[in-house]
């Protein structure tokens, strides 16, 4: 789900940046540090423009300033439950990766509805029904969130595509 | 699930009360049953007095899982005395067998909580990683096993092995030069052709030295796609490599464009959980019996009998494993430079014209530079130094920035231009010479450095075709005698699906089977191949050829039929083993050769030819041309026309275009050696190097008698130059030795008018070259002697 929050960051610069362009320097490090960056919890997805500097601090001993800026940024934050649209990028005999967006899901042999099989003679190998609906490496596929774990700076979920409406989407 | 009691209770507990009866369903925390416990308690009275009272409780026990009740092991009023007693059995609805990062991937629950109801914790139960490409997902033992047998069933239905295929300088060989893309796109390049399939990529997170992307060269091994397309159809491949996850997805984008032949089956050093050694039981948990590899290197892979080891592909000379800095450090053996098959061959089928000296030697640096690069093959292993990960990157960075900077292959381009220049203008006056039969060879080309000539693959797909034959043939035989066993199995002796384990035949029993038939009888010893200190017996070139059946002692006896020797050196166990008839001396090559195409290859080009006398004391052969008194009459130089003759020679070459190179050449050692050889080579070709000796003196004084003098009065600066223009003509003179005959000494005036060139720029006077043809007849022996204790002495003083 996306969410429009506050956020706040500190940011050291360098004494080579001092000069008038510094306002413009401290925003492009911003945008180069924080945007698609994911704490766990949520990923930056887009950082809004209006944002707020600091005055400035030298750091002693190093020269460098620092300043502290407060910014919105729309994030993104998967729930249990959540229902995604991701790509599949790995296909395993017991089950398939898929990446949707910033998080890696993985979806086990016992999520995939029964009429999907494992085809590990197709080059390259397959989850098939044998028609319509193939699961390959850069499928399409809607999947339902099953489990989300966070770690520091990642996340993990499993997902879950044995219910209606979900699967590979046509093309 | 069984739950036992847990420790850390009052025991002996009393249990009071069942509060679950079987097949009812449990939540976990829920309460099993209550129990009472006996406990000393301190108390209080009112008065402060404090005594210890021994008292009984009651309390609970709560389930540690959810799911449904089995079976009670206990009844009311038991008495449970210690921890470990089991208590009741719980069906759980999900068992957690295949997890993914903490998550399990049936039911989505968290397996790393831990509370107080906790015995053992759920991420214990999938600890088994099967997957290429991520370390997050982990199954259990169970669905490991079952995985394995339904890839087996797959493979046996389509009469399949797996293959595990290494990247780097086994199929691929990757070098950081951008000297490489300059060739590609230049087609005048004499390195072109060999380097128009050579495909670069850059790598995103690429940040080596600060560089913002650093380009990768990747050349396939000759004949690769046909190879892949020929062996998939016998073995299903996977890719496991030292490199990074980015890097082995970039090459295999360039090896498999379809993903045909690997799909997912990738394992890279991200994966891997160390970076020292591969190992089989990462991707095949229990049954590795259908697994063949193949590496250039064994030691990573603990000499594993899955392993067919592949000819080291080595396109790049000295570009080495860019990726071999994180494996255990590779130890270069004595023999630095060994002469090779290959290359030898190439310049025998090349068309030879008449006067194609120049191309020998020009070919010399090139076969230099492989013959070091080659080395590499060579390893041993040691794994005794322990590095740190940081340690190994930056060493893998500064291999990286030492190709980016120095540009080594364009730096040996440039001294194969050089040489080549070299032989095109020594070779002019014989073109003058005899015109009309020189002038219908073709414009001389330059050469190149990289030599598209690898065969490596071919022999490969041979052994991997023998062993995929031997496999399915012991298995159709033992699927024949199957209906017999049937006839046990249904009487019971043994269960079905056991047997289709046994029919199997293992590829770690079979292989070395094959192996061993190949050198069983021989009985080796090595002598000066395996460097002091190190345990012969358990070198990497032992253990090597002892894997194909070879006996390898340490002193020549009787039994000996082998001994494999460093060409350069004669050792004692040389000179002993001369004695004996029956023992062969070989170089490394032939064993390079034998465990390399699985065959007992013949040993004649292989022999190191012995001097005739230590042989047992037969008659001298003729050996008039070494009259000249030289010592080194058992120097394989000498020996009649093998293969190792041309590569000693080109050694010499080698190094006489080295101190070229360098300027000055201060070992006389060197100089007088290669004089000497090139007086043992031909009487011919002295005269014409004498005249043009002469001819340089006579730049000096007019008289030529007088050359000794004169080379020991010049100055330091001028001597310095002589001398380089002397290590010139010693490489003119050898590469002239097939042309000299034919001029029989008698060089027409033009063609030492232009010989003469490189002694006009230095202090030239053309009249003077008028001189040397009227003093050239008398006293050619004479001042030959004269000039060699004239090069003596300068050489001293040096």
């Amino acid at each position: 789900m996306f969410f429009l929050k506050e956020l706040e960051k500190t940011i050291q610069l360098h004494p080579s940046y001092f000069g008038p362009l510094i306002r413009s320097h401290i925003h492009k490090e911003l945008l180069q540090k924080e945007e698609g960056s994911s704490t766990g919890k949520y990923t930056i997805v887009c950082i809004l423009d209006s944002f707020d500097i600091s005055d400035g601090q030298v750091m002693p001993g190093s020269g460098s300033a620092e300043y502290t800026v407060h910014y919105k940024a729309i994030v993104w934050r998967p729930y249990k439950g959540e229902v995604m649209d991701g790509i599949v990028t790995s296909i395993l005999p017991s089950g398939f990766f898929v990446d949707c967006g910033s998080l890696q899901a993985f979806v086990g042999r016992n999520m995939i509805p029964s009429d999907i099989k494992f085809e590990g003679n197709a080059a390259p190998p397959q989850w098939t029904d044998g028609a319509d609906q193939v699961i390959e490496k850069g499928t399409n596929i809607r999947i339902k969130i099953k489990g989300i774990r966070s770690e520091v700076d990642k996340m993990y979920a499993v997902g879950t595509m044995k219910e209606d409406y979900l699967g590979p989407l046509s093309q | 699930m069984k739950i036992l009691s847990p420790p850390g209770l009052h025991y002996p507990i009393t249990v009071l009360e069942l509060l679950k009866k079987p097949d009812d369903d449990v939540k976990r925390s829920e309460r099993l049953f209550t129990y009472t416990y006996e406990s000393t308690v301190t108390e209080t009275d009112k008065w402060g007095d404090e005594k210890t009272v021994k008292k009984k409780f009651t309390a609970h026990f709560n389930a540690s899982t959810e799911g449904k009740i089995s079976r009670w092991y206990i009844g009311a009023g038991a008495v449970i005395a210690r921890s470990g007693t089991e208590i009741i059995e719980i069906e759980e609805p999900c068992t957690h067998e295949i997890q993914f990062g903490g998550l399990c991937a049936e039911c989505g629950q968290d397996m790393t909580k831990v509370d107080h109801l906790t015995q053992s914790r759920n991420t214990d139960r999938a600890t088994v990683n099967m997957t290429h490409d991520n370390v997050a997902l982990l199954v259990s033992h169970n669905e490991a096993l079952r995985g394995e047998e339904e890839t087996k069933r797959r493979l046996l239905n389509s009469k399949k092995l797996t293959l595990i295929v290494d990247l780097d300088q086994t199929v691929i060989h990757t070098t950081c030069e951008r000297t490489i893309a300059e060739w590609k796109a230049d087609p005048e390049n004499p390195n072109h052709e060999a380097v128009k399939d050579v495909e670069g990529f850059q790598l995103a997170d690429d940040n080596v030295s600060n560089v913002a992307a650093n380009w990768y060269y990747v050349k396939m091994r000759p004949g690769l796609k046909d190879f892949f397309d020929r062996v998939s159809s016998k073995y299903e491949m996977h890719v496991y490599t030292m490199a990074t996850r980015a890097y082995a997805q970039a090459v295999c984008k360039i090896i498999d464009p379809e993903r045909k032949y690997f799909g997912d089956r990738i394992l890279s050093r991200d994966e891997n959980y160390t970076d020292k050694l591969k190992s089989l039981q990462r991707l095949f948990y229990h049954n590795t019996s259908m697994v063949v590899i193949i590496d250039d290197r064994a030691d990573v892979w603990q000499y594993s009998p899955h392993l067919v080891r592949v000819p080291v592909f080595n396109f790049f000379p000295g570009a080495g494993d860019i990726n071999a800095s994180f494996l255990p450090k590779q130890q270069e053996l004595v023999t630095q430079s060994k002469p090779l098959a290959a290359p030898v061959k190439k310049i025998e089928d090349a068309p030879m014209a008449a006067s194609d000296a120049g191309e020998s030697a020009g070919a010399a640096p090139a076969e230099g530079t492989n013959g070091v690069g080659e080395a590499l093959e060579q390893q041993l292993l040691s794994m005794a130094s322990p590095e740190t990960l940081d340690e190994q990157t930056k060493e893998q960075e500064r291999v990286i920035i030492a190709q980016q900077t120095e540009r080594p292959l364009l730096q040996q381009q440039l001294m194969q231009d050089k040489a080549d220049e070299e032989a095109e203008a020594s070779e002019e006056p014989d073109v003058a010479a005899h015109g009309d039969l020189q002038h219908s060879e073709p414009p001389k080309h330059r050469h190149s450095i990289l030599h598209d000539d690898d065969r490596g693959l071919e022999i490969v797909e041979n052994n991997l075709n023998r062993v995929h034959a031997a496999f399915y043939d012991q298995y159709r035989r033992s699927k024949a005698v199957g209906p017999a066993g049937r006839v046990a199995a249904l009487k019971g002796e043994r269960s079905p699906k056991k047997r289709l384990n046994d029919s199997v035949p293992d590829v770690a029993e079979l292989m070395p089977e094959i192996k061993e038939q190949v050198l069983g009888d021989a009985v080796v010893v090595f002598s000066g191949i395996i460097p002091l200190g190190v345990d012969v017996q358990t070198s990497d070139f032992a253990l090597w050829i002892k894997s194909f059946g070879a006996e390898v002692s340490t002193s020549v006896n009787r039994r000996t039929t082998h001994v494999i020797a460093n060409p350069d050196r004669k050792t004692t166990k040389v000179k002993k083993a001369a004695r004996y008839e029956n023992i062969k001396i070989v170089n490394p090559e032939w064993m390079f050769q034998c465990c390399s195409r699985w065959e007992h290859v013949d040993e004649t080009p292989y022999l190191i030819e012995v001097d005739p006398a230590e042989r047992g004391g037969s008659p001298f052969e003729d050996d008039s041309i070494n009259a000249s008194g030289e010592e080194e009459a058992d120097d394989p130089a000498d020996s009649p026309v093998t293969l190792n003759l041309t590569a000693d020679n080109w050694e010499s070459v080698d190094d006489e275009l080295a101190d070229f190179m360098n300027g000055d050449d201060t070992d006389g050692d060197n100089a007088s050696e290669s004089d000497s050889e090139r007086s043992d080579d031909s009487t011919a070709s002295t005269s014409s190097k004498n005249q043009k000796k002469r001819k340089r003196t006579n730049g000096n004084t007019t008289d030529g008698s007088e050359a000794e003098e004169s080379d020991s009065s010049v100055t330091n600066t001028s001597r310095l130059q002589r001398r380089k223009k002397r290590t010139m003509e010693r490489v003119t003179s050898l590469t002239n030795v097939v042309t000299a005959e034919k001029s029989s000494g008698l060089p027409t005036p033009e063609a030492t008018g232009t010989e003469a060139i490189p002694a006009d720029d230095l202090k030239g006077g053309p009249e003077e070259n008028g001189v040397a043809p009227d003093l050239q007849e008398d006293n050619d022996d004479a001042l030959e002697a004269e000039l060699l204790a004239g090069f003596d002495s300068t050489d001293g003083e040096a």
